[in-house]
């Protein structure tokens, strides 16, 4: 298409943007061939191996090739030159003998014996097909002297300037040429000698053709050639067949591997003689079933601990109901016992409190570890759950002197949860965000978006050192082991938590700094089921302060026009998927 | 896998390129391999025996016409050239141009001095009384002529060309030329060299002499190239019958060129054939007689004679069987004697004394196997003559006399015997030639000539016959195929002499003859009439028996042998003038009856 000659302009219009049409398609689909092959090139030893050796064969095997392909065409094109030197030799000797006999160039017998000469040294027979011409000129005597050849042909066009300037030097030369004589386009080895004469020099010429040696050397040729390029094949055959040998069982091996890794723990190589790949194939084998058999004490050993926390929870339960019966009865009977023993039935019923709610930790977080917790999904407005949670913590926070601030949209925020489980979520997370609010407000805000809801609850208490936004979610743990607790808490409420979150594929992440407080978020996805990718809320909240002056990790900086004409850098204006890797888990 | 087939297919056309790009390249430098021969050293024998060009002459009229004559000399090749420069511009065209072989040069001896003579216009007219002698071809061969004209005329006029008065070179110009070349026999002499080439006989036991005209313009190295050439054309037409030549299609193969002292003759002969190649050498080795050293033949298909001495090859191949010098006789009183003179060696008459006697004149040969061979005319009855023949050791034991009887019979001659072949002979029986056994009998030869024949000679190779018929002197090839004397076409030889009467052989191509000029002289003619030279001119009688030993290069001698009979008195030749062979020479004769008149020695002959 671009090789159009002359295109009108009518025309160039038109094929212009389709020229570059398909040089987009080519480069396209050029690029599309390379990065195929580049991938090919990653994935595939096989590939590299056969490749590898194709190149550096052909290297090898084309050198060699070359190396005997032209020393034959040089030993051939050798003897030729040297058979047409002796004969060229002898044959000047002679003519210089037989025009010896003539003073003269115009002497009437000399074009007689020069022709003579000529049909002589070319073998006498003109029906003979060696094709070897001989010439005998007379540059110096042109006019005086014909050109004779023989066979007769007009040799002229062989015998180029700078040989005829080299013979007339007195020099014998040749020089290979191709040219047509006898109808067909050959090469001929051009040897030209002075014939000294009395009267001056005549040259005598050998054209002799080349077939035999060109097609010697030709053969010579094909044969290098199709020996070398059966040699690179079969190379590459080898090379694949090799590589292949090696690369199956190995591929073998990754897949097993692959299997194993995901769960499939029974999943064994096949072992083949005992080769090497043999002992990779026994000792993978090896390898998987200790792993197995590891894995599977391991989880039973796990399974029994689970049992044996929800049996002592349940054995637990009996002899504390009748404890409990026990003491309900003397904490109502109190108020008759001297105030020494009423004191202690009050300890005694709050600590049962507590052991009984410890209890019901235990058996929840059993039920999660046995995996028999089930969520029960509805369509829930989370609006009024948030304003449930904190009325019932109203008491509470009325208590520590801990205002709690809503945020909650007006319209309702409708996602498929399991109510009793968010709200006692959300009743963990302001209840802990009370407990360490240290007097200061408790903001709680939800927000929504297509996919997600997202409930923050931010404290200004003492806030997470670096590295504690994980921690806060184990069993048991505790910012301050030597703090004592002034609400009950269990130490299982953030793990409980962050397993309903879970059960609900959600999110529930932290965030804090020393003295700047926390913020918990829980993510939930609108439609049960479906996957998060975002959250509408931001896990830092926007009035935490960076603690080198500069953006926080993960967090994004923004580049816009600042004041004078500056340009100010700041916190990006919205949440990264950075930043939820914070505590997810 | 696609990359991989790409990758495969690049790697092929990569090796394809390379493969490719060692074959025999298209075309490449010149590339120097030394240095080419050297001209080779050499004596050179160029640039004599050119004839004097046109302007050479100067205003010499006589010596202009001279040298027209002569200008046709040298190579035949640029004969014609040579010629039209004596001619004026405007009638070259006159002089036809023959090319290559049909070159052909009419020799002419002037038989009075040209004359030119003026016109009043100032136009001169040149006349030159002429012999026809013979026609030279390229070839070398002097033939017989083929014209009969007796007398030339052509113009002069001045070098100065129409409108160009002021180069003139005082020279001349020929018009009005003879449509013909013409070469006058002293310039044949001065600017030819004769050669001898020899043919083998038809059942090629025998050399038999031919001559050839060699111009002296042509260098000595092509010598053995043109005797080849010469042996190749074959022998001149007159010896045909009895000579054969090379095989048809014989070629020389180029020039024949002398390597390292040897010369090489490369030749192209059918039915290769070692024997044909060896009797080659031997006719080339006495063709080219005066050429020593190595001479090496070959022939196409490298069948090779090698002659390592062409001097020693002519000594172990004589071409003469000649092993003794000849010996006088003469007839005295009837009977055989020998003759003797100072230093010469004397003979024995080597038949019979019975059979020796009532002899008119004798021939005596020595044949193969110690033979001779004897043939007497003797006097019959009734003054008649008659033949005696026989053969056999001396003496002779059987002597045969011939039939028929005859007014008068001349002096036989023997032709060569082979061997032990039967021995022929021929003579002359009133006015007609015979031949004769040794058996003595005689049967007419047919002579290609008209008129009575007189006289009959024979060469040492027994092949050439010379014959005065009718007074003019003949040559004549003798066939002796099939056992029967045959005579080839006669060949005139061309002489000034008039009335021949005897004629003998007196050199391989030169006879001796008697005849007049205005008196009675003996003259030596070459075979083709083209020399001639006197040897006795004043003889004072008629030469009735002439008897030369010829001159030969198998066994020389100092001088011509030469011996005459003249009025009844016998002569000896001893150069340059003849002396009367006395009666004190000869030998064995018994003492003259007391009053009775001494005889005197006739018919001196030779035996050898």
């Amino acid at each position: 298409m671009t090789s159009t000659p002359n295109p009108t302009p009518e025309h160039t219009a038109g094929w212009r943007p389709a020229a570059r049409a398909l040089g987009r398609a080519l480069v396209g689909r050029c690029l599309r061939v390379t990065a195929g092959l580049r991938q090919t090139w990653r994935r595939s030893l096989q590939v590299r191996v056969v490749t590898i050796t194709l190149v550096v064969s052909s290297l090898l095997v084309g050198g060699f090739a070359y190396l005997i392909a032209d020393k034959i065409t040089s030993i051939l094109l050798d003897n030729a030159e040297t058979d047409v030197l002796l004969r060229l030799r002898n044959g000047s000797d002679y003519s210089a003998k037989q025009f010896n006999l003539y003073s003269q160039p115009q002497e009437a017998q000399l074009q007689d014996t020069i022709e003579g000469t000529v049909n002589y040294l070319a073998g006498g027979d003109p029906q003979q097909t060696s094709g070897v011409v001989v010439a005998i000129t007379a540059d110096n005597y042109a006019g005086i002297i014909e050109t004779r050849t023989s066979p007769a042909m007009d040799v002229r066009p062989l015998v180029s300037r700078e040989l005829r300037a080299a013979v007339a030097d007195g020099k014998v030369a040749h020089q290979i040429r191709t040219g047509r004589l006898t109808g067909e386009q050959t090469k001929y080895l051009v040897y030209g000698s002075p014939v000294p004469t009395r009267f001056g020099q005549l040259e005598l010429y050998y054209l002799v053709p080349l077939h035999r040696q060109d097609a010697t050397a030709a053969d010579a040729r094909a044969t290098v050639l199709a020996t070398g390029v059966a040699l690179v094949l079969l190379l590459g055959l080898l090379a694949a067949l090799v590589t292949r040998l090696v690369v199956t069982p190995v591929r073998v091996a990754a897949r097993t591997a692959q299997r194993l890794s995901a769960g499939l723990l029974d999943q064994r190589m096949v072992v083949n003689g005992e080769d090497d790949l043999a002992l990779l194939a026994a000792s993978f084998n090896q390898m998987a079933t200790n792993l197995q058999r590891q894995i599977l004490r391991l989880e039973e050993m796990s399974r029994l601990q689970r049992r044996f926390t929800s049996d002592v929870s349940h054995e637990l339960r009996t002899p504390l109901t009748t404890v409990r019966m026990a003491a309900d009865l003397i904490f109502a009977e109190r108020d008759e016992f001297d105030p020494a023993v009423a004191r202690s039935a009050e300890l005694l019923q709050a600590e049962l409190d507590r052991f009984e709610e410890l209890l019901t930790d235990l058996l929840e977080i059993s039920r999660f570890d046995a995996g028999f917790a089930m969520l029960d999904s509805e369509p829930t407005d989370l609006v009024p759950v948030v304003h449930r949670v904190a009325d019932r913590l109203a008491g509470l926070a009325e208590r520590v002197g801990v205002t709690i601030e809503l945020a909650v949209p007006t319209t309702p925020v409708i996602a498929e949860v399991d109510p009793r489980r968010v709200e006692r979520v959300l009743r963990n997370l302001v209840g802990n965000a009370v407990e360490h609010g240290e007097a200061k407000p408790v903001v709680i805000t939800l927000g929504v978006d297509q996919t997600a809801v997202a409930v923050t609850v931010r404290d200004h208490g003492v806030g997470l050192k670096p590295g504690e936004e994980k921690l806060v979610f184990n069993r048991f743990w505790r910012a301050d082991p030597s703090r004592a607790r002034q609400t009950g808490g269990t130490g299982l409420g953030l793990s409980i938590s962050l397993e309903d979150a879970r059960l609900h594929g959600g999110w529930l992440e932290a965030w804090g700094a020393p003295g700047q407080g926390a913020q918990f978020r829980l993510t939930l996805p609108v439609r049960s089921g479906d996957r998060l990718t975002t959250s509408p809320l931001r896990l830092v909240p926007a009035d935490a302060t960076l603690p080198f002056g500069g953006p926080r990790d993960g967090d994004l900086l923004a580049i816009g026009p600042g004041g004078g004409g500056a340009l100010a850098i700041g916190p990006g204006p919205t949440a990264t998927p950075d930043e939820r890797a914070e505590a997810r888990s | 896998m696609s990359r991989r087939r790409t990758l495969a297919g690049l790697l092929c056309a990569a090796l394809l390129a390379l493969a490719a790009g060692c074959g025999i390249p298209d075309r490449s430098d010149v590339q120097v391999d030394g240095s080419g021969p050297a001209v080779s050293a050499g004596a050179s024998s160029f640039g004599r025996g050119e004839p004097p060009t046109r302007t050479a002459s100067g205003a010499d009229r006589e010596i202009f016409v001279r040298n027209f004559l002569a200008a046709a000399a040298g190579e035949p090749e640029r004969a014609y050239a040579r010629v039209k420069q004596f001619i004026a511009r405007e009638d070259r065209n006159r002089l036809a141009e023959k090319q290559g072989s049909e070159v052909a040069i009419n020799v002419v001896r002037l038989t009075e001095k040209p004359v030119i003579t003026e016109n009043a216009s100032g136009l001169l007219t040149v006349r030159v009384p002429v012999q026809q002698v013979g026609l030279l071809r390229a070839n070398g061969v002097l033939g017989p002529p083929v014209v009969t004209d007796t007398e030339y005329q052509f113009s002069l006029r001045g070098s100065a060309e129409a409108g160009q008065e002021s180069t003139t070179d005082g020279g001349y110009y020929v018009t009005d030329p003879p449509s013909v070349l013409l070469l006058d026999t002293l310039a044949l002499r001065q600017y030819y060299q004769t050669r001898t080439v020899y043919f083998w006989n038809s059942d090629a036991t025998r050399l038999v002499a031919d001559q050839r005209y060699l111009p002296l313009a042509v260098p000595a190295e092509r010598l053995v190239s043109e005797a080849v050439k010469w042996l190749i054309a074959g022998p001149s037409d007159w010896l045909r019958q009895g000579v054969s030549g090379l095989p048809d299609r014989t070629a020389l193969i180029n020039n024949a060129v002398k390597t390292d002292g040897r010369w090489e003759v490369n030749l192209d002969l059918p039915g290769d054939d070692r024997r044909k190649l060896e009797k080659l050498g031997i006719q080339l080795s006495w063709s080219l007689s005066d050429l020593d050293g190595p001479l090496q033949l070959t022939t196409r298909n490298q069948s090779r004679v090698t002659i390592d001495d062409l001097a020693a090859h002519r000594l172990n191949n004589p071409v003469y069987p000649l092993t003794e010098g000849p010996q006088r006789f003469t007839v005295y009183d009837g009977a055989i004697h020998p003759l003797v003179f100072e230093t010469e060696s004397i003979g024995t008459v080597p038949i019979r004394a019975e059979d020796n006697h009532t002899i008119v004149s004798a021939a005596l040969r020595r044949a193969a196997e110690e033979k001779t061979l004897a043939a007497l005319v003797s006097t019959a009855p009734g003054g008649r003559q008659r033949l005696v023949a026989g053969s056999g050791v001396a003496p002779v034991q059987v002597m045969t006399p011939a039939m028929q009887t005859f007014t008068a019979i001349g002096r036989p001659v023997w032709l060569r015997p082979l061997g032990a072949a039967q021995p022929y002979g021929l003579v002359v029986a009133d006015g007609r030639l015979y031949r004769f056994d040794d058996r003595a009998r005689m049967v007419q030869v047919a002579v290609g000539a008209t008129g009575q024949v007189s006289a009959v000679a024979t060469s040492l190779d027994g092949h050439r016959i010379a014959l005065i018929v009718g007074g003019r002197l003949y040559l004549s090839a003798a066939s002796l195929d099939g056992g029967v004397v045959s005579l080839g076409p006669v060949r005139p030889v061309a002489t000034t002499l008039t009335d021949l009467s005897a004629v003998d052989w007196a050199q391989e191509n030169t006879l001796a003859v008697a005849g007049s000029t205005n008196r009675s002289a003996v003259y030596e003619v070459s075979v083709d009439g083209a020399q001639q030279a006197a040897l006795v001119t004043d003889v004072g009688a008629r030469v009735t028996h002439l008897a030369v030993y010829p001159a030969n290069p198998t066994y020389v001698l100092p001088a011509v042998m030469m011996m005459y009979e003249a009025n009844g008195v016998a002569y000896r030749y001893r150069s340059p003038s003849a002396e009367t062979i006395r009666s004190e020479q000869v030998l064995d004769v018994p003492p003259p009856p007391a009053g009775g008149r001494v005889g005197s020695p006739t018919a001196p002959f030779f035996l050898f």
